[in-house]
């Protein structure tokens, strides 16, 4: 009798399998669950009422780099095989980069339509690997320092302030270190800029062997300042934090912030603001696995998710990121009053100074191993 | 006077042991109550105490169509379902064998049996997960089928063995001397009879499939998604409304199996487990 | 849940089969053909994965032999190995101070309603899955939850020094309130099977319950209590859930920092030696384990 169950079960995940049906199209996307939930709420069922028959299948691989690596290990399985089982790929900067060193992406982006919106400088180069033709950017979205004016009247306004005025509050600022997700990894990345004489190799190259042994005072100081934080779990896990009076700052990603908000999941009375000298930002890619079985679908749809209406309505209006294509473009969809509320409290000319990129790729993985080796242990 | 004293001091005992058993009540069901209270808060942020808004209004999040939950309560169940069916038709022949027929190196096998419960498994599935790569086995229903089974298969085999070894022998061969054969015997006296206890097995397992979280978090993730890990996402994406309500629908079966588990596996089987 | 190494587990010796070896092989194959499946599912499941374990910890990128992936696992980790250490066997001391207590009241609890309460109570969390506990811990223990909240409003406790739990005190408590069932689960069973009549003549010559627990029934009971806490350790030590949603940062639990080096860099080689890290572990408590039960055996 059990053998039938098996069999009747066995026989019931294979058709399931093998319903999904050609006219499938599977979105794997890194990040938090704003991701998926900005492909399942919104962009799937527009791109599905645009194209009757085709059903959106989105799959999230977790926050971080750790999401990105997820998805270039699943399509690094299936190297060998004629077709892969990811259409669209949403990928951070490090992997876009690696991926199209290994091959494993499509160049797809001239045949597109909305190509020629496109003017951020990361569309072409992805943390020192050149990516032109690689990827379309999603949405561009900025590390910002979160917190609680009824506590802190006047937050520190540099990476020195703040050493100083953690060691002066301790327990009050928050962050998620670097296993948990890209604000906390962000912060660290700033905190190199700040104090490692070498925020200029850092985000621009070139590559010096033996950086990271310059790093030592930085690091020792980073040690330091992680006695008197709270540590989060997760990007998500800091906002959560402040939002139950635990830490009264730390960062945090802007969108995130503005969207936990409009959510009712977070007092809105909490405040936004860069640390100079920068914070790191990062765009989210679109890219196309080089054997996706349905291509010309995948390029239909980042055509379609990269034209102004949808970056207006979808990632501006509705969860706060900033526009992928030129802001020109999208600006003019929009309300002043709903283009403003992105720089509700960080204004453009802050963002322009303080808004600095990641560090490049070689650098990007030692610092995150010499925090292992130094800070974290 | 002494009578009064007596009195007192049993007054007194019986108020020690009352509020003693208020305190396993609080340590048992409090982060339970926790859990569901944050199932149905809307609005709860600091320095507010309790929740400021309350309501169903996450319960229709986690519901509407395209949230995955639907999804992945059927690949919770369906996985759960194959596993039992997997793991029992490969432990009832060996817990019959085990315990009915002649083998070389019997308490050998039984130890290889328990191995898998005896060190960490998370190393395990890690490496179960390397290897299904090679076989296209992982983000399918199948490989993760066959990850749950690895702990289903101890439970199994044990519980089978000792359900089998308390059949009474006499009523066998009995039907064996009426002429009986071999295979109608065993499906018409042994299983019968073994049946309360393979039941409990299944049980077990079915249990122990559809909370299982690593394996499934190596092998299945993201592809396949069960309810422990839309839990888990929820809750690392601090959307504590919706990991309480997934948490709460993974504690039906739990529950629930526990309040009838205790029909199924009886003393006398109870008592033959690992011999 | 393996509600099933008795430690006195006896071997009921196989039907004498007469006849010579290879006769007695031949009455041998249906037993083998019908545990064969059965085996070499595990071989498959089990064998390969721990063999592919131990060896990746051992090879190198070229390729070739080296203690590199150790020596990395111990200057990275090192820390998280020795917190693991820690909080399980801190976790341990508690299950077993407190399963003793549950299983010792049951057994010997003369309240008509305590006792059956008590017994219906104390099972809740068996059945409920360690991420359902880590989910309901995470907010429950937090600075401002559910547990805090409730001590300040009952005046016990300062909102304002209220602390966070959610460290290795955290871990300690979602381990225990999810073991202790289980643990108890076992010693109460064993204790109910002992004989009650030298107990009950302790209790008339005037010992107290206390000393009838520590003195009577606990020393009998000491190889079930054992095995259930070693099969706590391995539990304990194979969770990832809890760690990874209570705790933040370092140190944390090995088996968080082994799902970190495979998900963030694919670097298999380093899980698996902290992977071996934690087999020694398990080793060293049942080597413990078989010293203690032999010595009995040895003097009893």
């Amino acid at each position: 009798m059990n053998i039938r169950i098996a069999f009747a079960s066995l026989l019931a995940a294979s058709a399931l399998a093998t319903s999904v049906s050609a006219q499938t199209l599977n979105v794997v996307t890194a990040g938090d669950t704003n991701m998926v939930d900005y492909i399942n709420d919104y962009l799937g069922p527009k791109f599905e009422e645009a194209h009757p028959g085709v059903t959106v299948r989105a799959v999230g691989t977790g926050p971080g780099d750790g999401g990105s690596q997820a998805i270039f290990e699943k399509i690094n399985a299936q190297k060998d095989k004629g077709v892969w089982d990811v259409d669209v790929a949403v990928v951070h900067q490090r992997m876009a980069g690696q991926m199209v060193q290994d091959g494993l992406l499509a160049n797809y982006r001239d045949g597109l339509a909305t190509s020629k919106l496109v003017t951020r400088e990361t569309a072409e180069n992805a943390l020192g690997v050149n990516v032109s033709g690689y990827v379309m950017p999603m949405f561009h979205s900025q590390i910002a320092i979160a917190y609680n004016p009824d506590v802190i009247a006047t937050p520190p306004q540099s990476y020195e302030e703040l050493a100083k005025w953690v060691k002066e509050n301790p327990g009050k600022f928050g962050y998620n270190g670097i296993t948990g997700g890209m604000a906390g990894v962000g912060f660290v990345f700033g905190w190199m800029y700040a104090f490692s004489d070498m925020a200029d190799e850092i985000r621009n190259g070139p590559w010096v062997d033996g950086a990271a042994d310059k790093w030592t005072p930085a690091l020792a100081s980073l040690r330091d300042f992680n006695q008197s934080v709270v540590m989060t779990p997760g990007n998500a896990g800091t906002l959560d934090a402040m939002n139950r009076g635990e830490i009264a700052m730390g960062p945090v990603w802007m969108d995130m912030f503005y969207t936990w908000v409009a959510d009712g999941r977070l007092n809105p009375n909490l405040k936004l603001m860069i640390l100079s000298p920068g914070m790191p930002g990062q765009p989210m890619y679109y890219a196309v696995p080089a054997k996706a079985a349905q291509a010309d679908l995948a390029k239909e749809f980042i055509a379609f998710a990269t034209s102004p209406a949808v970056q207006a309505e979808g990632i501006v209006r509705r969860f706060n990121w900033f526009p992928g294509i030129d802001p020109q473009n999208v600006k003019s969809e929009l309300t002043d009053a709903e283009w403003n509320r992105l720089f509700a409290d960080v204004a453009p000319e802050t963002l322009a100074e303080r808004g600095w990129s990641m560090p490049q790729a070689k650098y990007f993985a030692a610092i995150l191993e010499a925090y292992e080796k130094n800070v974290a242990k | 006077m002494s009578n009064l004293s007596a009195t007192l001091r049993s007054a007194g005992s019986a108020m020690g042991l009352a509020i003693a058993m208020g305190l396993v009540a609080f340590v048992v069901f409090g982060p339970l109550a926790n859990l569901v209270i944050w199932a149905f808060a809307e609005q709860w942020f600091y320095p507010n105490q309790w929740p400021t808004r309350w309501g169903f209004e996450f319960w229709g999040r986690v519901f509407r169509p395209r949230a995955g939950a639907w999804e992945s309560l059927w690949n919770s169940v369906s996985i759960a379902v194959a596993t039992v069916g997997l793991s029992m038709a490969l432990s009832v022949p060996a817990g019959y064998a085990l315990a009915r027929l002649a083998l070389p190196a019997r308490s050998l096998i039984m130890l290889i049996f328990l191995l898998p419960q005896a060190f960490p498994s998370l190393p395990i599935f890690v490496n179960i997960a390397a290897i299904f790569y090679n076989f296209g086995l992982n983000g399918t229903l199948f490989g993760v089928v066959l990850v749950h089974s690895l702990p289903g298969l101890v439970y199994a085999v044990w519980i089978a063995t000792a359900a089998f070894s308390a059949v009474d022998r006499s009523m066998e061969e009995a039907a064996r001397n009426l002429g009986a054969g071999p295979l109608r015997t065993f499906r018409d006296i042994t299983l019968p009879q073994a049946f309360p206890g393979l039941m409990a097995a299944s049980i077990f397992v079915f249990l122990d499939s559809i909370d299982e979280f690593t394996g499934t978090y190596f092998v299945g993730a993201p592809d396949i998604a069960t309810l422990p890990i839309l839990m888990f996402n929820a809750s690392m994406g601090g959307n504590y409304q919706i990991a309480a309500i997934t948490a709460l629908i993974l504690l039906i079966p739990s529950v629930g199996f526990m309040l009838v588990i205790e029909r199924f596996l009886k003393a006398d089987v109870l008592s033959r487990i690992g011999r | 849940m393996t509600a099933t190494t008795s430690a006195d587990a006896r071997q009921t010796p196989p039907d004498p089969v007469p006849g010579s070896a290879s006769r007695r092989l031949s009455g041998m194959l249906p037993g083998l053909l019908l545990v064969a499946p059965a085996l070499t599912a595990i071989g498959l499941l089990y064998a390969a994965p721990l063999v592919r374990s131990l060896v990746t910890a051992f090879v190198g990128a070229d390729g070739t032999f080296t203690f590199a992936n150790l020596e990395k696992a111990l200057e990275f980790y090192g820390a998280d190995i020795l917190f693991s250490i820690l909080v399980t066997l801190a976790s341990l001391a508690l299950i077993a101070a407190t399963s003793i207590a549950i299983a010792g009241y049951l057994t010997l609890g003369q309240s008509r309603w305590a006792v059956p309460l008590l017994r219906w109570m104390y099972r809740w969390p068996l059945f409920i899955p360690f991420i359902v506990a880590g989910q309901t811990a995470r907010s429950f223990l937090a600075r401002n939850g559910m547990l805090n909240t409730l001590l300040a409003d009952a005046g016990v406790l300062d909102a304002a020094a209220a602390q966070s739990l959610l460290d290795w005190r955290g871990l300690v408590l979602t381990f225990a309130w999810k073991q202790v069932p289980f643990v108890t689960l076992l010693l109460a069973g064993a204790m109910a099977s002992l004989d009650r009549s030298t107990i009950e003549a302790a209790r008339n010559l005037g010992a107290s319950r206390l000393r009838c627990l520590f003195e009577i029934v606990l020393p009998q009971v000491r190889p079930q209590l054992f095995v259930a806490l070693v099969l706590s350790l391995v539990t304990l030590l194979s969770v990832l859930s809890v760690p990874v949603m209570l705790i933040s940062g370092n140190p944390t639990m090995m088996t968080a920092m082994m799902a970190h080096r495979v998900t963030y860099y694919g670097d298999y080689a380093v899980a698996n030696a902290l992977g071996l890290f934690s087999y020694l572990l398990t080793a060293a408590a049942a080597w413990a384990y078989l010293r203690m039960s032999l010595k009995e055996k040895a003097n009893p």
